[in-house]
């Protein structure tokens, strides 16, 4: 699924693919969104800033895939792109976005629109933004139900009551008429997964849906999403920066960085064999991996002069000389359901250099803060402490 | 949220009290010019100047104690007892009412013109943000709030009227409000009025969209597959109302209260600002008094309405707060 | 420097005790020792210089109030204005960046500058426009008239039009006063109305918006309603009332505008200085014993100042608009050439004689222009929040 322009994009993409297939094959089933060589540029005054440069991936009906990276690494950016949510001007989107067996990229705005919140539902960062303050909750799920049924007015009230039951609205009848203000955070977001869902979605984009949350909130609405998912059987793509997060709802992990992708699996895989430098650096930011909360070092590149070769080479510890030039590596398979972008893995270089000699990576992040502390001395270079750009 | 109307309605009244008592003082501690004109014609008969006062104070009931004289004035205020024109010959209220029919005549045209036109290049602008037509726009609202409207007027009179002759250059009071010849003479007034009104409406507009163009329930909106019209209308435009109801009745009305004098003037309109500037110019106090409670009386029922308006359509707004 | 990091200062991210050491106290020093020396020049041009005597007699001239006023503002403007920004020079830098991208608000800073120098500095040493009742009506140079139009043409006379001659580029007014000079002088009358009605609107604004926030409670609530009976009487027909009672001069004009226009920037202030008062470094003032006035001035000044320059500029356009209008309609002041006053001159000769009108119109109205392109690049450069969107 390597989309970018490397030297010998063939042989790697073929293997990759291949892979892919044989994922599926197993339950024969064709992915429901399929991403392929996604670019997104904004034309902004400081020059050409490519925000996605190249990322591809598959969501497979009924599974959680995460979006993960730091902030600014275009993880959002992709989101909002599948359905052309993207303003353009100033943005630019580029690549194939295959639905269902339909490509967005072909579809007229009109068309899309039935796709926006009918077969794809969007859930966004912030409640306290997302939510119209002039109108009542009530009736902006009603709006939601409407613009995709031909409900009548009473009809879709009671489709709105009923989705802010299912969400966990109290009293859903009674607060039908509440304004947005009248309601906590955590109850907004609910609102707004409501709305998402009013029209049975067959995948639901959410971007960052507990970020802006309370520890416990996030934990409810987590927790929700996952017990919607199960009712519902529909795809979820989280966009998210949370490890944590990922650990707890993911089926399968993109890890993108500055615009491209690094690397991506199976949870299983990225968590217990965590093949990019980049990942690993990631979860070494955990809390419960041995000691304090660090951030990566160094800063996200310059989004409108990226570096040669391979992203993260300036801030990766292990960059060699052929890191530094020509395009960001393909993605090589190091197992079934998963593949890295990084030249460790190309066979010619020993990714032991990376991994360690143990491969076994400490568990889970909720799993305790165990052992397994032997390789963590290659992934962090030095204390320079730089605080992650993330919220 | 009745408890906050019926409170805002106090506090208009209250406004217009304290305003009224004002003028009341400044009225009081100022010489009286027209007692200082009859004194000076008793002088120069040979008369007494002293008497004359006197007879001209008891004549206006100038002679009470300052508390009574401060509640007729009060009590003559709100019951329309306005007073006497001596310049026009004729109670007060009665040339107001003369008046007023005109200024309305340029008046209603330019603010629906300008509140419709005005939002919506407003909306246009902010919605096709850094595109060429947003920049013309934006230089036209630069051009509207900075050209001075008397002068403009001017201009206007001088190409249209005296070099082209298309419109007439004195306005014609004695024409039937509804006829060409009337809307010919109104086109100009009503364009300069609009000019201003429409700049600084954009502006505000513009302003005000933006913040939503870019918020993220608007994004909501989108995901959930509302079309461009519905997400300018309900999204947009619904949220920016409850500031742009401010701009609307506040600094609209400032607005075409201070531009109708020049306008009447420029344009020679018989006018309420016309009225008032006349009767300052000729020393008519009473009716200058008349001619600017008016516009006073409009800017605090403005300022009620704009805050009723803000009620009516903010529901985050506290009532018990205010 | 206040900050060590290669981010771009802000405005209100400079301490001003820290501006170049000792320059602070010195600049203070400076300020107050002119305040003292105004003082007693202005006690020896009340107390014991006669009405109609020149306060200056080597230079002929008889300081006004209205120049009282607008020697301070022009002090305030340098000691608060000109001089941080020749101390701070990466300051001044970084926001000359900023300001140079809007090329309509650079040329607009020019044109302003010259009006400015122009208007002060030059009207001590031309004479004032006299009246030549023989000079009346000449037209532009460049332009002609027919040669009955001009009592006498000073130009020469083609085909029976009079031409116009560099004696009078921009012709004369029906008394036979030189357009130019009255431009000149106008150019006067109207930085002082803007700059003097303004710095009386800035003190005020800042002092009540701070106090109000910071103080809160009872204070904030009188300071408040005070401002909303302000906003609610509309300042235009104050002046009417004013005229009509006292009659029309410059200086009360400027009074009423400096003293009643604050309202609606004192409230910005306020929202702004609310924010602020809840920071950190002002609960820390605060927690360390520094008394109101010198939190208020120390730590919510600064920080609504770019606030309240952006609006302040914004403000001076519509004052002198203000002053032009009120003239134009002969309720401003008799003895003061302004714009407007020679803009209504020229009304009744509008078919004869275009240029009466015409020209001052035209400076007035790039004036209003140039204030308001310069206070919206200002906007931009010390304020981008303002501006919606991202």
């Amino acid at each position: 699924m390597s989309g970018n322009d490397s030297a010998t994009p063939d042989a790697a993409r073929d293997a990759t693919s291949d892979a892919t297939l044989d994922a599926t094959d197993r339950e024969g089933r064709n992915p429901l969104l399929s991403v392929r060589d996604l670019r997104v540029r904004f034309r902004t005054e400081e020059g050409v800033v490519r925000a996605v440069d190249g990322v591809s991936f598959d969501v497979y009906p009924g599974e959680t895939v995460c979006l993960v990276g730091e902030s600014g690494s275009g993880k959002t950016v992709t989101g909002e792109a599948i359905t052309r949510l993207v303003k353009s001007p100033p943005g630019e989107i580029e690549g194939e976005v295959v639905f269902d067996g339909q490509n967005l990229s072909d579809l007229s705005e009109k068309q899309l629109r039935k796709i926006r919140g009918g077969r794809i539902g969007h859930i966004f960062q912030n409640p306290q933004n997302a939510l119209n303050p002039v109108y009542t909750v009530g009736w902006q799920v009603a709006e939601a139900v409407r613009l995709h049924t031909d409900a009548s007015r009473k009809e879709a009230r009671e489709r709105a009551i009923d989705l802010l039951d299912q969400v966990g609205i109290p009293e859903a009848a009674a607060r039908y008429g509440d304004y947005p203000h009248e309601f906590s955070g955590g109850q907004k977001q609910r609102v707004v997964v409501a709305q998402a869902l009013a029209a049975n979605p067959d995948l639901l984009i959410a971007d960052e849906p507990t970020t802006a949350l309370d520890v416990t909130i996030q934990a409810q609405i987590l927790r929700l999403l996952a017990d919607l998912r199960e009712e519902f059987g529909m795809a979820v793509l989280l966009v998210t920066h949370d490890l944590s997060v990922v650990a707890e709802v993911a089926d399968r992990v993109v890890v993108v960085y500055a615009g491209k992708v690094m690397e991506s699996g199976d949870v299983y895989n990225i968590f217990e064999d965590p093949a990019h430098p980049y990942t690993r650096a990631l979860l070494d930011c955990l809390p419960g991996r041995g000691g304090e909360t660090r951030g990566i070092p160094g800063r996200l590149p310059d989004p409108t002069n990226p570096p040669d070769g391979c992203r993260f080479h300036p801030r990766c510890p292990h960059a060699l000389p052929e890191c530094r030039e020509g395009a960001q590596p393909p993605l090589y398979e190091v197992a079934d359901d998963h593949e890295v972008s990084c030249v460790y893995y190309d066979g010619s270089h020993d990714p032991t250099a990376i991994t360690g000699e143990a491969s076994s990576r400490p568990s889970f992040p909720d799993g305790g803060g165990g052992g397994g502390v032997s390789d963590r001395a290659n992934v962090r270079p030095d204390d320079s402490r730089e605080d992650e750009d993330d919220e | 949220m009745y408890w906050y109307v019926a409170r805002r309605l106090a506090w208009a009244f209250v406004a217009t009290f304290i305003i009224l008592t004002i003028t009341f003082l400044l009225l009081e501690v100022t010489p009286d010019a027209q007692a200082a004109q009859l004194q000076f014609q008793a002088a120069q008969g040979g008369g007494s100047a002293e008497a004359a006062r006197e007879a001209y104070e008891t004549r206006r009931g100038l002679d009470a104690p300052l508390w009574e004289r401060y509640s007729n004035y009060m009590i003559n205020v709100f019951t329309l007892e306005w007073g006497w024109s001596d310049t026009r010959s004729q109670p007060v209220v009665e040339a107001i009412l003369d008046a007023y029919p005109y200024s309305l005549m340029y008046g209603i045209p330019a603010v629906l013109i300008s509140t419709v036109v005005g939002i919506a290049i407003g909306l246009y602008s902010a919605t096709h943000q850094y595109t060429l037509a947003d920049y013309a726009g934006t230089f036209v609202a630069f051009f509207g709030i900075s050209i001075p409207n008397f002068w403009f007027g001017i201009i206007l009179l001088l190409v249209f009227a005296v070099e082209l002759g298309w419109v007439p250059v004195l306005f014609d009071p004695n024409v039937p409000v509804f006829s060409v010849a009337n809307a010919k003479q109104l086109v100009l007034p009503v364009f300069v009025l609009t000019t201003a009104a429409i700049a600084s409406e954009m502006r505000y507009a513009r302003a005000e969209a933006l913040e939503y163009v870019n918020a993220e329930f608007v994004k909501t909106a989108k995901a959930k597959g509302a079309d461009g019209r519905r997400i300018l209308t309900r999204h947009i435009l619904r949220p920016a109302l409850v500031p742009l109801s401010t701009i609307l009745v506040g600094d609209l009305l400032g607005l075409i209260l201070t531009t109708s004098y020049l306008v009447e003037v420029v344009f020679g309109i018989p006018g309420l600002g016309r009225l008032s500037l006349d009767a300052i110019l000729n020393q008519d106090t009473a009716l200058v008094l008349g001619t600017t409670f008016i516009p006073v009386l409009i800017a605090v029922i403005g300022n009620l309405l704009q805050d009723l308006a803000y009620t009516i359509l903010d529901p985050r707004i506290d009532y018990g707060d205010r | 420097m206040a900050t060590e990091s290669g981010d771009p200062e802000r405005f209100e991210d400079v301490d001003w005790d820290e501006l170049g050491g000792l320059a602070v106290p010195r600049r203070t020093l400076a300020f107050v020792a002119s305040l003292v020396a105004y003082a007693l020049l202005l006690g020896y041009d009340y107390l014991l210089v006669a009405e109609d005597q020149p306060t200056i007699p080597v230079a002929g001239w008889n300081v006004t109030a209205v120049d009282w006023l607008f020697l301070l503002t022009l002090l305030a403007i340098v000691f608060y204005g000109v001089v941080p920004l020749v101390v701070n020079r990466r300051l001044t830098v970084h926001y000359w960046h900023q300001f140079r991208k809007n090329r309509a608000a650079v040329v607009s800073l020019v044109y302003l500058l010259v009006i400015f120098v122009v208007g002060t500095v030059g009207t001590a040493f031309i004479e004032p426009p006299q009246l030549d009742t023989l000079a009346a009506y000449q037209p532009p140079v460049y332009s002609s008239v027919p040669a009955d139009v001009p009592v006498s043409c000073a130009g020469e006379v083609v085909d029976g039009r009079c031409q116009g001659t560099w004696a009078h580029p921009f012709g004369t007014t029906g008394q036979g006063k030189d357009i130019l000079k009255m431009v000149v002088f106008g150019m006067e009358v109207s930085m002082q109305v803007g700059l003097i009605a303004t710095f009386i609107t800035i003190v005020l604004a800042t002092a009540v918006g701070t106090t109000a926030a910071y103080l809160g409670g009872y204070v904030d609530e009188v300071l408040m309603r005070y401002v909303d009976i302000q906003l609610t009487f509309p300042t235009f027909f104050l002046y009417l009332l004013l005229v009509y009672l006292f009659g029309g001069s410059l200086f009360l004009l400027i009074l009423i505008f400096g003293l009643t226009g604050w309202g609606a920037i004192a409230r910005l202030v306020r929202s702004e200085a609310l924010q602020r008062s809840e920071e950190e470094f002002v609960r820390a003032a605060k927690g360390a014993g520094a008394s109101t006035p010198y939190v208020i001035w120390r730590h919510l000044v600064p920080n609504v100042s770019n606030t309240v320059i952006t609006a302040a500029t914004l403000l001076i356009p519509s004052l002198i608009l203000a002053e032009a209008a009120l003239s134009f309609l002969g309720l401003g002041d008799p003895t003061v050439p302004s714009w407007g006053r020679v803009i209504a001159d020229g009304r009744g000769d509008l078919s004869s004689a275009w240029w009466i009108s015409t020209i001052p119109g035209f400076f007035l109205f790039f004036t209003i222009l140039a204030f308001n392109f310069l206070g919206d690049a200002l906007r931009d450069a010390l304020d981008p929040r303002q501006e919606g969107g991202e």
